[in-house]
């Protein structure tokens, strides 16, 4: 009885194990045939190293080159974004304010946490700096009254040195009595904005028609390897392999002469920063500038490097899409 | 296991392969496939494969449908056939283990599971203990065996084979034939292509005779082989 009931359980387990294991088993031996496929992928490419070299290289240059473009663009935007920051306002009071109310105006800017020093420009002394800068002074003696307001001359603190901390403390200004117009000059930076989005554009455009060459040439590569293993290809299709089975090792060797492209212009990137970085820093120097160019770090690296897979994978779909179809196990089987 | 109804397969308006073919075959059935060159043997085995559409007609293999079958059903339908070419279609890139192994590969067999199977259609093709060397290494007739190996190795119920003793010397030829019928006795429908009238006698099983396109044998009587019909 005891013993029959032990077999019973035994032959429920057993059932309960076969219902579980072939899903199992087939999960462990797709992943098994993808890492099989990977390897096999990775060693044909180590197999022939001069071509899959030039393969990389090609890459490495045509995702250098953008590359290499959107870094001076980071750059470039980090030093506007450094200078913006040294921006100075200039508040003109009105006429009518007397020069008390002007003193008193400096003092309630200069309690403000966000300013770091108010200096006051006295109309009188305006006019005599003026006076004498322009060489206008009989011109100016024409004149029955001074043209000239009194004036505030306010540098931000360090923390309020921000695009919009600027702004912020313009508006402040502008909202107290007496002021009459408040002036930011971000002329000149407005026009290396402008030429930056610029910049940015063709650097864009360039990026893509480079990561379209990068495509076209696996998808060449990728087609000449099918073309090499075009009797493979008869056979996996003769015995039963899917298009996905036969895509695969196309799609992994996309994906590695990617991975190489991407190292091949991370290291041509690096090269170059190392080459042009103490130039660079000489010349930012004589201008007083902190500008230096930046590398792409390690997220910057990492995803130069899954794009460029990418990329690859793409090129290799796009090669076995419109090439395996014309080998159709069809012509083998002859007269 | 294999049923033709009334198959015709026209390339191009002026060249008809096959004309209103009709046969049968059942399980574990084995027949010559037999005429002229470019008589439409090849065709037919072209059409049993779904390398081919049949123009009229109906090809049933297994009880399935061929002529309405998506595209995508291609492969699965292919793993229950085997086929063997006179060319053996072996790869050299690998080994004869490697060759014999890819149709378990494609089906997503796990490497024990394929082990075992390649191993027993190795054993039962007499070259077990050659499935480390290159099928290059192979005599012609060892190469044929390991393609009738790859053929077995998933046990289709349909087998084909192409010319598959069309380079050999009789005696290997006779090896294989044996190959064969043992595989018609365990249930393999067998339908084997061939020019070689002296073993299709010896045999004397069923025979399908095609002329132009025709089928106009289709008895058991093999000896003769010229009654139209």
């Amino acid at each position: 009885m005891g013993s029959d009931s032990r077999q019973k359980t035994d032959h429920r387990r057993g059932a309960a194990n076969r219902a579980k294991s072939p899903l199992n088993a087939q999960a462990r031996s797709y992943l098994d045939h993808h890492r099989k496929v990977a390897r096999d992928s990775a060693r044909r490419l180590w197999r022939t190293p001069v071509a899959s070299l030039m393969t990389w290289a090609v890459m490495g240059v045509a995702l250098a080159l953008p590359l290499a473009l959107l870094l001076l663009l980071n750059s470039l935007q980090g030093v506007s974004a450094g200078w913006e920051s040294s921006a100075r306002i200039t508040a003109y009071l009105a006429m009518d304010v007397s020069l008390e109310q002007a003193r008193a105006a400096a003092e309630e800017v200069d309690t403000d946490g966000r300013v770091f020093s108010v200096q006051l420009v006295e109309r009188d002394q305006a006019l005599a700096e003026f006076r004498a800068s322009s060489g206008l002074s009989d011109a100016l003696d024409f004149l029955d009254e001074n043209p000239l307001p009194h004036t505030l001359l306010i540098t931000p603190q360090d923390s309020a040195r921000s695009a919009e901390g600027v702004r912020a403390l313009v508006a402040f200004v502008e909202g107290m009595d007496g002021i009459d117009r408040v002036q930011v000059d971000l002329g000149w930076l407005q026009r290396l904005n402008a030429m930056t989005d610029i910049l940015a554009r063709a650097v864009w455009a360039l990026a893509l028609l480079l990561g379209g060459a990068v495509i076209l040439v696996i998808g060449n590569t990728v087609r000449l390897a099918i073309e090499n293993r075009r009797d493979e290809i008869l056979v996996a299709k003769l015995v039963g392999g899917t298009d996905a089975f036969v895509r695969r090792p196309f799609l992994y060797t996309g994906a590695w002469f990617g991975l190489g492209g991407g190292v091949v212009a991370w290291l041509l990137i690096q090269m170059s920063l190392w080459w042009l970085n103490g130039p660079i820093e000489r010349l930012a120097g004589l201008y007083r500038s902190e500008f230096a160019l930046q590398g792409p770090g390690f997220d910057g690296a990492m995803a130069l490097i899954i794009i460029a897979m990418l990329l690859g994978w793409l090129g290799a779909w796009l090669a076995v899409k419109r090439h395996l179809d014309d080998i159709e196990p069809g012509d083998i089987a002859g007269g | 296991m294999i049923e033709f109804r009334q198959v015709t397969k026209r390339y191009d308006s002026d060249h008809t392969a096959l004309r209103q073919v009709n046969f049968h075959l059942d399980r574990g059935e084995l027949a010559f496939l037999t005429g002229h060159s470019g008589a439409g043997k090849s065709t037919l085995l072209k059409l049993i494969m779904v390398m081919e559409r049949p123009t009229a007609g109906e090809v049933v293999v297994g009880g399935q449908q061929l002529n309405s079958l998506p595209k995508r059903q291609i492969p699965y339908i292919r793993r229950h056939i085997g086929v063997v070419f006179q060319n053996h279609q072996l790869l050299f890139d690998r080994s004869v283990y490697d060759n014999v192994a890819m149709p378990l590969e494609v089906m997503g067999a796990s490497p024990n599971d394929i082990g075992r199977r390649v191993r027993a259609a190795l054993d039962k093709v007499g070259l077990l203990s050659k499935e480390k060397m290159n099928p290059m290494q192979l005599s012609g007739g060892e190469q044929q065996r390991v393609g009738i190996a790859r053929a077995v190795v998933n046990k289709p119920p349909v087998l084909l084979a192409d010319e598959p003793t069309g380079n050999l010397d009789p005696a290997l030829s006779a090896d294989i034939m044996k190959l064969f019928t043992e595989f018609s006795q365990v249930g393999v429908t067998v339908l084997i292509a061939t020019h070689d009238i002296a073993l299709i006698n010896e045999m004397g099983r069923r025979q399908l005779t095609l002329d132009h396109g025709r089928l106009v044998t289709s008895s058991s009587a093999a000896a003769t082989g010229g009654v139209r019909g």
